[in-house]
Order: C-alpha cells, then sequence, then structure tokens
C-alpha cells in the first residue's frame, strides 16, 4: 500500500488549523507534520493535541521551498502532501490523490481545486471555480465523474502547481527539490519537474476548501508578494498596459456581474459588489505589475507594501557559495515556453534522416515500357510567374494528354499557400501555366500510389521519399539549387536531395553531368522547350538601339549588380543606346538611365523582343528559358561563358557567349549593336536553332527519363 | 532432362506467362481506374472554384443552426412566387 505523508507549514493558523487536521484524520493519513515557524496563537496546542508531529523553527528561518524540503526530509511517506494552514480537504481528497498517480506513467505530482468557502466574496468564488475547470481534461476520459475530468499534464503544458494543496512522489521530489525561493516555489518545482521529462495530474476529486479572502488593501499588498514571487520562479514580468488592462479589468467586472446574477443577486448588492469587483480587479492588475518590478522601488515602499513586510530583492537562489572563489554568477530564471507548432518546420526532413525512404513496390516486367503509366507530380508553393513551374506544367500537361494518369501533389510544409484550397490552386495552375485535368491535393492524406512519384524541387524531394506505394521515384531537376542559397539549412537539404535514389531528369545537359560527377546521381537531360506560337519573328519594325536586359534582381543567381555595371559602360561608350529593363516590380538604381517596363505578361514579352535590338539576360546556374524565347522572337542575345550555356548551345552557337566580367559583356552587346553582318547572322541562327526545341520533345525526353527510372528498377531487381 | 522434366518446364513457363499476362491486364486497368477517378475529382475541382476561393463549406454551413429553417422558408417563399406568377399567366390568357 502506498503511504501518505502531510506536510502544513503554520503560523499563527489557529482559525482553520483544527478543521484541518480532524479531516486528515477522518481521511486516514499515514503520517501528518506540522512545521511551526514562531506562532502566537494556539497553533501549537493544537497540533499537540491532536498527536501530530511537530518541528518548530525561528521564523527567519521559514522559506517556502526550504521548510517544505524541510518537512519532507522529516516525513517518510510514498506520497508527500503539502497543505496550507487554511486549506481543509473535502471527503475523497486522499483517494482522488492516490488515484491520480495511477493514471499514467512517470507521475511527479498532483494537485486539486481550491473551493471556496462559504464566506468567500464572489469574485474570488468565480475566479477559483473558472481558473481550475481550465485544468479539466478535455475531452473527458472514461472513468467516474471526477477521473473524467482529470488532466494529465506533460512537457509543454501549463507548469502550474500550488502548494496550497499538492502532493508529490517522493521520487520526484527527491530528484527536482523546491528551489530555495522566496516565493512561487511550487510553480518553480512544476517548471522544473516538467522540463526534467516527469509529467503532473490535476485531479478534481483532490478539493481542498481554501480561500485567501483578505480585504481589497490587502490582497492588493498579497498580490504584490505573488508577483515578486513570479518574477524570481518564472520570470514573468506582468506588462503595464493601461488600455488593454483597463479593457481586461471591465471585462472581469462584466464576468462577475454575470455570475452574480446567476445566483439571482441584484439591486443594490450587486451595484455594491460591481464597485468590490473593479476595486479588486483593477489594484490587483496595478499590483502584481508593480511586484514585477518591486526591485525598481525604494526598500522602504517595498517593506510597506509587502504584507509579509519583505523589502529584501530576492534573487534565484538565495544559498550562495561561501568561498567567494568559487563564487558563480547566478542565471537568470528560464522562461518556460509552450509548444507553438504542431511540428518541426522540417519535419519530413527529419522523418526521412531518422527513418530512410519509404520501401518501393517491387518492379512489374515490362512496367517501363507499358503505354500508359500513373504519374503523381509532387510541387513546391508556388505564385504567378514562376518559371520553375511553367516548365514542369508545360510537360505534365503533354504527359497527361499522352494518356497517362496524373496527379499534382502539393508539399506545402512551411504553409506558404495554407488559405488556398485545392480548388483554387487547380484553378490557378490553368490559368498561370498550363491545362491540366489532373486532380490537385494538398498534402498526402489522400495518397494513392503511382508507377513514378516525381519531386520536383529542393524542398519536395523528402516528401516524396516518404511515399508508399511507388513502383519508382524520380527527380525534375530544373536547376542546381543548393547554388541558390549562401553557407545555410537550405543549402545543405538542397544538396541532400541529390543523394538519395532517385533517377534525375535535369533540364540541361551541364545540369546532368553536374548531377552524376559531382553527386553520383543517376540522370538523363531535357531541354526546355519554347512556345513556337508565341515566341516568334512579329511583323513589328525593330529599332537598332535598343538593349532590353532581364533584371530580375530578386534572383540573385541573375548576377542584377554585374548586369547593371555592363550597361553603365555600354551607355559610357554609347550614350545614344536606349537601354529597357524588365522583370522586376519596381525600378532599380542605376548610373544610367534607362526605361523600366516592370513584369511583363507572356503575351507581352514577344512583342518586346519583336521591336528590341539586343537581349541581355544573365544565369550563374543552370541556362534557363528566356534566352530561348528572345533567339525564337529573332533577338541575338548575350548570356555567360562557361557556365551551362555552352551545353545546349554549343560555343559556337547562335548565342553571343561573354564571360563574368562587366566590361566583356559590354562589348559583347556593343558587338551586336555596331556590326550589322554579325547581327543578322544570330539573328538567324537563333531561330533556327530554337525551332527545334519544342515543349512536345522535351515531353518526350521527360517521358523517356521517367521510362529510365522505371527501366532501372527493373534491371536492379532482375525482372528484365 | 527427361521429357517429363521438359513437360514441368513447359508448363511452369506457360504458369508464369499467364501470370504476367494477367498481371499487365490489372495495371491497366488500374490506370483506367485511376485515370477515371482523377478525372471526376478534377472536374468537381472545377466546378467548386468559387466555393473554395471563398472558402465557403456548404455542408458546414447547412449544419448551422436556422440554416435548414432558412433554406425551408426560402423554398416556400419560392413556392408562393411561383404559384403567383403561374395565376398571373393564367389570367392573362398565356
Amino acid at each position: 500500500m502506498i503511504t501518505v505523508s502531510v506536510v502544513i507549514p503554520v503560523k499563527d493558523g489557529e482559525r482553520y488549523l483544527q478543521e484541518l487536521l480532524d479531516a486528515l484524520a477522518t481521511e486516514g493519513v499515514d503520517e501528518t507534520l506540522v512545521i511551526d515557524s514562531g506562532s502566537r496563537d494556539r497553533s501549537l496546542e493544537i497540533a499537540r493535541a491532536a498527536g501530530v508531529e511537530l518541528i518548530e523553527i525561528a521564523p527567519e528561518d521559514f522559506g517556502h521551498g526550504r521548510t517544505r524540503n524541510l518537512g519532507a526530509e522529516h516525513t517518510s511517506g510514498d506520497l508527500i502532501c503539502f497543505l496550507t494552514q487554511d486549506a481543509t480537504p473535502c471527503p475523497g481528497w486522499l483517494d482522488a490523490f492516490r488515484e491520480a498517480f495511477t493514471l499514467a506513467d512517470h507521475i511527479g505530482a498532483a494537485y486539486g481545486p481550491h473551493l471556496p468557502r462559504a464566506d468567500t466574496s464572489p469574485m474570488i468564488e468565480r475566479e477559483l471555480t473558472e481558473f481550475f475547470a481550465g485544468f479539466e481534461a478535455d475531452p473527458p476520459r472514461p472513468g467516474t465523474q471526477a477521473v473524467a475530468r482529470a488532466a494529465v499534464q506533460h512537457s509543454g503544458d501549463p507548469h502550474f502547481m500550488s502548494n496550497v494543496n499538492a502532493c508529490y512522489a517522493r521520487s520526484c521530489w527527491e530528484e527536482i527539490r523546491f528551489r530555495e525561493v522566496a516565493y512561487s516555489e511550487d510553480q518553480a518545482f512544476g517548471a522544473d519537474m516538467l522540463a526534467a521529462g516527469w509529467s503532473k495530474v490535476y485531479h478534481p476529486g483532490a478539493a481542498v476548501l481554501h480561500a485567501h479572502d483578505y480585504g481589497a488593501v490587502e490582497f492588493m499588498r498579497r498580490y504584490f508578494d505573488e508577483y515578486r514571487g513570479l518574477r524570481v520562479s518564472s520570470g514573468h514580468v506582468e506588462p503595464f498596459a493601461p488600455i488593454s488592462a483597463s479593457r481586461e479589468v471591465a471585462a472581469a467586472v462584466a464576468a462577475d456581474r454575470r455570475w452574480l446574477a446567476q445566483r439571482d443577486i441584484g439591486g443594490a448588492e450587486l451595484a455594491q459588489w460591481t464597485a468590490r469587483s473593479a476595486v479588486h480587479h483593477g489594484g490587483r492588475r496595478v499590483f502584481s505589475a508593480l511586484g514585477s518590478r518591486s526591485e525598481r522601488l525604494p526598500a522602504p515602499l517595498r517593506r510597506r507594501i509587502s504584507l509579509e513586510g519583505r523589502d529584501g530583492v530576492e534573487a534565484t537562489v538565495i544559498s550562495t557559495p561561501t568561498d567567494p572563489a568559487q563564487a558563480v554568477p547566478a542565471l537568470p530564471a528560464g522562461k518556460h515556453i509552450a509548444k507553438m507548432l504542431p511540428h518541426d518546420d522540417y519535419e519530413p526532413i527529419t522523418r526521412i534522416w531518422r527513418e530512410g525512404s519509404a520501401p518501393l513496390l517491387d518492379p512489374v516486367p515490362g512496367m517501363s515500357e507499358r503505354e500508359h503509366l500513373r504519374l503523381a507530380l509532387v510541387i513546391p508553393p508556388f505564385s504567378r510567374g514562376s518559371g520553375g513551374h511553367n516548365t514542369l506544367f508545360q510537360i505534365f500537361s503533354r504527359l497527361e494528354r499522352r494518356g497517362h494518369a496524373c496527379s499534382v501533389w502539393l508539399a506545402d510544409y512551411h504553409n506558404q499557400m495554407r488559405e488556398l484550397w485545392p480548388g483554387v490552386i487547380y484553378h490557378d495552375i490553368n490559368e498561370f501555366f498550363a491545362p491540366i485535368k489532373a486532380p490537385v491535393y494538398k498534402g498526402f492524406d489522400e495518397w494513392q500510389g503511382a508507377d513514378v512519384a516525381i519531386a520536383t524541387g529542393w524542398q519536395t524531394v523528402h516528401p516524396t521519399l516518404a511515399l508508399n506505394d511507388c513502383r519508382a521515384r524520380a527527380y525534375l531537376v530544373n536547376d542546381h539549387e543548393p547554388e541558390f542559397f549562401s553557407t545555410s539549412t537550405e543549402r545543405v537539404i538542397a544538396r541532400d536531395t541529390y543523394s538519395h535514389d532517385l533517377h534525375c531528369i535535369a533540364a540541361s545537359p551541364w545540369l546532368r553531368d553536374l548531377l552524376i560527377e559531382r553527386y553520383g546521381a543517376s540522370a538523363d537531360a531535357f531541354q526546355l522547350g519554347v512556345d513556337q506560337a508565341v515566341y516568334q519573328p512579329l511583323p513589328v519594325e525593330r529599332r537598332t538601339d535598343t538593349v532590353v536586359y532581364y533584371a530580375r534582381h530578386t534572383t540573385t543567381r541573375r548576377a542584377v549588380p554585374i548586369g547593371l555595371m555592363a550597361l553603365t559602360e555600354l551607355h559610357r561608350r554609347m550614350p545614344e543606346v536606349r537601354i529597357v529593363l524588365f522583370g522586376a516590380e519596381n525600378p532599380l538604381h542605376a548610373a544610367f538611365p534607362y526605361e523600366h517596363l516592370g513584369v511583363l505578361s507572356p503575351a507581352q514579352l514577344p512583342a518586346l523582343y519583336a521591336q528590341a535590338t539586343v537581349g541581355l539576360c544573365l544565369s550563374l546556374t543552370n541556362f534557363s528559358l528566356m534566352p530561348k524565347e528572345m533567339l525564337a522572337c529573332g533577338l541575338p542575345c548575350v548570356e555567360l561563358a562557361g557556365v551551362s550555356a555552352e551545353s545546349i548551345f554549343g560555343e559556337h552557337g547562335p548565342l553571343e557567349l561573354a564571360p563574368l566580367d562587366p566590361v566583356r559583356i559590354a562589348d559583347a552587346l556593343e558587338r551586336l549593336l555596331t556590326d550589322r553582318v554579325l547581327w543578322e547572322h544570330r539573328s538567324r541562327e537563333g531561330v533556327e536553332f530554337v525551332a527545334s526545341h519544342t515543349w512536345e520533345h522535351a515531353t518526350d525526353e521527360v517521358e523517356a527519363g521517367l521510362r529510365h527510372a522505371l527501366r532501372e528498377r527493373e534491371v536492379t531487381a532482375g525482372v528484365r | 532432362m527427361s521429357a517429363a522434366d521438359t513437360s514441368t518446364e513447359q508448363q511452369l513457363q506457360a504458369e508464369l506467362e499467364r501470370l504476367r499476362a494477367r498481371m499487365q491486364a490489372l495495371e491497366l486497368e488500374l490506370v483506367e481506374v485511376q485515370t477515371h477517378a482523377n478525372s471526376v475529382v478534377a472536374e468537381w475541382q472545377d466546378r467548386v472554384y468559387w466555393l473554395e476561393r471563398w472558402h465557403l463549406d456548404l455542408n458546414a454551413l447547412m449544419r448551422r443552426p436556422g440554416a435548414a429553417e432558412f433554406r425551408t422558408a426560402v423554398r416556400a417563399v419560392r413556392a408562393v412566387v411561383r404559384a403567383a406568377k403561374k395565376t398571373k399567366r393564367r389570367l392573362q390568357g398565356q
């Protein structure tokens, strides 16, 4: 049988002490210890007459934490209950506490509600009732009414404990012990035990009659002391916010009035209580805020306000090392921060790193040759104008038209598109990118399996790896995304995406080779297509003095500062040249005059390319679609040499290539502006070259890559 | 290898071919079913676009207190209006 000891610190507690000790005798506790700290009333006499154990200490030796530790040390019960001298246990109190420790494993403490005594003011009565109701289990657990409302609290839950009426497992107390703080040792214990992995229980059946129904002034002084203690134990500072405090006080007074009305109190009595309520709540706000900042008050004033007459400024730990050489700087009390997120931001990544990828289905002979496949495209969040998503859906819409069973899955673990429901995302994809008939799902709750699950960006790889019921996984790689980030978590994760068993289908031979050489990935390549119906030479008179520059400075890989330096150099040499910047919402600060067009729609771009003389578009990583679209419109274009362009166009292709050097880029621009023969040659060559770069061809290459992913599985499993 | 062994081998091969063909048929059927299911879901996503844009869940709306009564009242008003229009048309000899 679990034994129970009860410890009651007492000072001048004769008013309720007899009643309390009688209740304990009725409940049948195994051991009762009274610790008296200098009572001058009949407390000692009552304790002796009741036959309980008694320890007397000097008043100056009393400390809320220290004295309770002393009590625990002098008792032997498996459970140690602490009551204050004015808390009388209600029938069933002890059984409830015993039951609390059986509700879960590793319960370190339990506490119960404080019920109002008959003479308690309505303000206190309402607050006590509502306060403790807030700890009840929701939803109720099975069992009797009291058990149904009992709540087990773990790390992240409120650390509230109250030594007015609390019970501790001796093993937990031995591990944690009460801090030697001047006040709120129970709250500190609650925080410490939860942090140490213990749990606690609120049990409505373990109730005591208790109320601190002080007069208005005493009540405020009491709160001053309470919040001094709370500051020390938890670091909490009650805000001084007159407007919001006034609102809260008004709300509390209104709540008191409703409480009184429910008890049929009206007329003059209601008015009188309303005034008391306003003083009660208003005074408490002021004095709790003052208590939080007591160290700023002069010591005599602190002593005057304190109900206990304390004027010192408490540190977290009262006991200090005696040897100054060993003095350790006191740490501030850690502030408990409750759980704020349902899961970690990078939870899908953690899951893969912890558990590995989900197993793939066994390969079926001939699956890579089957005419129609089940394809699931896993996409990251998007917005209008996303180039990567345009590429994806240009290809995916064509795969769909070829008869593959297609579906789209949004992996949005940062909740960037949480406001958008699937029907809206479906509509936006159709409006922004390409017509699709595939359904769109947010998250993977309705996952149905696929022949190939296709990741499409660094954020989608780990969620794709976690998908079950797939025959193969592929990765449509639009760019070498680690280069998008400086040294950071994103960069590490983006690099990690190439180290898993996904067959990569890269958006250029340069990118394919990089994935194979640097990461040892299995990879194919496809060439970005151009919508030839939109991007073509138009019957518009072409100017001979205009450079158009894709100056999307928000995309850092576009090397916009270098482009601007090159244009500054060009302007110095050829001030008559008209410079047009597009691709960014807001005008950039430049050292040359220019025309700002903002962000243009796909329909407007061909008109711009048709009238311009030279295009400038830089990419520090994989080659983008834009230079191809310029070429398709007969507009010669300057791009960076030595990155990825040569892998598509060759070293002597239709592009005018320049190294990453503003002067050399300006040279290239100047050549195309001044050498008409060269311009004609580049323009004609560009149109001819891009003619074969269609989305249909890109779709062929991607489809071949997807079948390659399936074929690799067949080969690996030996069923081919 | 004896004739019996050869016969067993052939039988196993035939069984394997039969199972592969059956599996292929089932895979094809799965693709067809998935294609059909996808098109139905996509069609509904297209239809509910404005409801989803405005975050309107009609089922949740109709579960609210008074919603059913409101709908009944609208139907009653609509019945009266229709009856009045019908009577008007009759009186006008249409």
